[in-house]
């Protein structure tokens, strides 16, 4: 016998019971979501999706009240120009020498490069090169480590919690949201969801046509802590300081 | 990690003489316990997600080795391993042996209560591995070499001169003391460059997803983060209860298990892993594994009475709202788990007879019954574990009562059963304590009374009983 399934054998036994009991569906309405058919599921995701198109505006202003207090420094954006300019910005003002970013649509629509090059700093973009040794990892954590801005898109966000959530993905490192002291968000209206409830059905019904991502980040301010004398301090291990851009 | 739960009073009663671990207790109450209050008052449908958590957790529970079994399988096919270890030392030499196969040099930890009950970082240490943890709180802990205070605040007892002490090479005593942001400054400058050089991660696990193999952190830090994506190594460790179903229960369970924990409606990162780096991804751990650990909890499962500790999230929320907790601190309890889960998780998973005061470590008032996100009742576990130490079994590590209490229970029980025996006992007992009072009160009593009266004075038994003096009353009322 196995060493799991000796564990498993074990567990069964303590449940008083001989053979491992497949679960039937729980009362629908307080149990678990497991029991739900891939119709209802994808029902779901859809109606997530059409919710957020639909209520673009309301669930936007929502997003924005919500992450500001959170801790997000919330900044709206009229144009495209508008968003350039913010960003040149918070660059100048962090005095930043290099500034790392996802390939998300909405940044080359906002002309992200040429923003950030007019203040004097490098940008690099965090695309995967094809290439998988060690050593390239290494680099790709080094250069992330030492760039003092990370910019990105934003894949959803989230009306109940000030939530902007991340799907890492070639042309979006996992670290471009963290080591960098400073984070910025550019957010569309229309990618807002209403609360994590949508967030999980979608990711539920990623997950059952096959296409969830390896990891997924749900990011509500920047970085804290309370452990000294229950004092909040923002800015522990990931951004010191986070801005939310809502390009209208 | 050895239980010290025998010790229970002598480290009691020398915290509620320490000013300071006294003061610094009042954080539990003010930051965490009114936090969660005003999150739930906040949160119009609080009471349904309540009840909907609670039944998320037993129906898994009641399932837990259909969902096991669903869990491995998932989580290997998405590339990582599961290894299943039985108690702490299994876990630990399985760990280990992983780091000297894998060439490992320094290990980070997110915090992780499992992994303080395997005493992970101190066996690993002592390996030869620099292990470090880095979680604010439990970095604190270890530099200072204790264990932790809290569940989500594991440092919460120490003042900012302690923790300046620790964390500053060149402070002096009489120097002025940093404040929070610059002592917290000094911290995330130390660990920046642990982040950077590490091999390996250990991090706990807040849910694990059955149906596909993910597991969710929840973090404010970012520790959760960088541990998963920065070593080329991640270790997950976690108790074989900590399963949910499917991926949208975790909205539900996300919302209780934040709100209950610091009163946030989310923490800063909830971070969802479900593989190891992806062949396009940029960064991340090239191998995910992941081990779940029994180490007692087969005990808790095993027992109807206290199965529902098993629907546990170590939110931390019982604590805070625990009257006894805010009084004798955390390392009162003895072993990872301190408050009031701890009295009824403690004794089970590490013997009833060192823990035996910790289910009495409570007046019953319920308020952790009340705070519960699963809405565990601790109370009557409290219960079912002091009828235990009465009256349980003596093979099992159980009973603690003494012959002569049992005997003096035996014959307070006979004098209950009738009204006649009842007169007679209230009688004998008036007559033989009275040269022993004083005004009324028995003040020190010989053995084996003396456990009794070493700490509370006893009434003295009236004269004559409230039956007696009505009836006379009733006689002279009459014309």
């Amino acid at each position: 016998m196995t060493d799991r399934a000796k564990f498993i054998a074990n567990v069964t036994n303590s449940l008083g019971r001989i053979d491992v009991l497949v679960p039937t569906a729980p009362d629908a309405s307080t149990g678990t979501a497991g029991f739900d058919n891939p119709d209802a599921i994808k029902a779901n995701a859809d109606r997530a999706l059409a919710d957020a198109e639909k209520r673009a505006s309301e669930l936007t202003g929502l997003m924005a009240y919500s992450a500001a207090s959170a801790g997000w420094n919330v900044h709206r954006a009229a144009n495209p120009e508008d968003a350039a300019g913010l960003i040149a910005n918070i660059c100048e003002r962090k005095n930043a020498q290099s500034v790392l970013r996802s390939t998300h649509d909405v940044l080359s629509q906002i002309g992200v490069d040429v923003a950030v090059t007019s203040t004097g700093a490098t940008i690099g973009i965090t695309e995967h090169s094809g290439e998988n040794s060690s050593a390239k990892v290494d680099q790709s954590k080094a250069t992330a480590f030492s760039a003092d801005i990370g910019i990105t898109g934003v894949d959803y966000a989230i009306a109940e919690t000030g939530t902007v959530v991340l799907h890492p993905r070639s042309g979006l490192s996992r670290l471009v949201s963290l080591a960098p002291a400073t984070h910025i968000a550019v957010l569309k209206p229309g990618d807002v969801l209403d609360s994590l409830d949508e967030l999980f059905a979608l990711e539920r019904n990623d997950f059952l046509n096959g296409e969830l991502s390896g990891s997924l980040n749900l990011i509500s301010g920047p970085s804290k802590t309370a452990d000294i004398e229950g004092t909040t301090v923002t800015g522990i291990h990931g951004p010191l300081e986070v801005h939310l851009i809502i390009l209208e | 990690m050895k239980p010290l739960t025998v010790n229970f009073r002598d480290k009691a009663a020398s915290t509620l003489k320490d000013k300071q671990i006294q003061q610094s207790l009042e954080h539990v109450y003010t930051g965490f316990f009114q936090g969660r209050l005003a999150a739930a008052g906040d949160t119009p449908d609080w009471n349904e997600l309540r009840t909907k958590g609670k039944a998320i957790k037993d129906h898994t529970i009641a399932h837990l080795d259909y969902y096991l079994e669903q869990l491995t399988d998932n989580v290997e096919k998405n590339g990582g391993s599961v290894f299943f270890a039985e108690d702490a030392a299994e876990a630990r030499k399985h760990i280990i042996d992983l780091a000297h196969k894998r060439n490992i040099k320094t290990v980070i930890k997110s915090k992780s209560m499992v992994s303080e009950e395997m005493g992970l970082a101190e066996a690993m240490n002592d390996e030869g591995f620099e292990t470090i943890e880095t979680d604010l709180g439990e970095y604190i802990i270890q530099l200072a070499d204790e264990t932790p205070y809290h569940l989500i605040a594991p440092a919460v007892h120490k003042s900012r001169k302690d923790v300046a002490k620790l964390l500053d090479d060149d402070f002096k005593e009489g120097d002025p003391v940093p404040d929070a942001t610059e002592l917290t400054m000094m911290a995330r400058k130390k660990l920046r460059s642990v982040f950077e050089r590490a091999d390996m991660s250990v991090t706990g696990v807040n849910f694990a997803v059955a149906e596909s193999g993910s597991i969710a952190l929840v973090t404010n830090e970012g520790n959760g983060r960088m541990t998963t994506t920065v070593p080329r190594v991640h270790v997950a460790v976690m108790g074989m209860e900590k399963i949910v179903p499917s991926i949208q229960d975790l909205s539900t369970m996300l919302r209780i298990l934040i709100r209950s924990a610091t009163g946030q409606r989310i923490s800063t990162y909830v971070t969802m892993i479900n593989e190891a780096r992806k062949s396009d991804e940029e960064e991340g751990p090239e191998e995910f594994h992941l081990v779940i650990m029994n180490n007692g909890r087969q005990k808790l499962l095993a027992n109807p009475q206290m199965r529902e500790s098993l629907n546990c999230l170590r939110c931390g929320a019982c604590l805070n709202a625990c009257p006894v907790y805010r009084k004798i601190g955390g390392h009162a309890y003895g072993w990872v788990y301190p408050g009031p889960i701890g009295s009824i998780i403690s004794p089970v998973l590490t013997g009833l007879k060192d823990a035996s005061n910790l289910p009495n470590a409570s007046s019953l008032c319920g308020a952790c019954h009340d705070a519960c996100p699963v809405k565990i009742n601790i109370p009557r576990m409290l219960l079912e574990l002091r009828w235990r130490t009465a009256e349980g079994s003596t093979g099992k590590n159980e009973r603690t009562s003494s012959y002569n209490e049992r005997r003096i229970w035996g014959l307070w029980r006979l004098g209950m059963m009738g009204r006649r025996r009842f007169d007679f006992g209230a009688r004998i007992a008036s007559i033989v304590l009275r040269p022993l009072a004083k005004n009324g009160w028995l003040k020190k009593a010989p053995p084996p009374v003396s456990g009794w009266t070493s700490t509370r004075d006893f009434p003295l038994v009236a004269s004559r009983s409230l039956k007696s003096r009505l009836h006379k009353r009733d006689r002279k009322a009459k014309p």
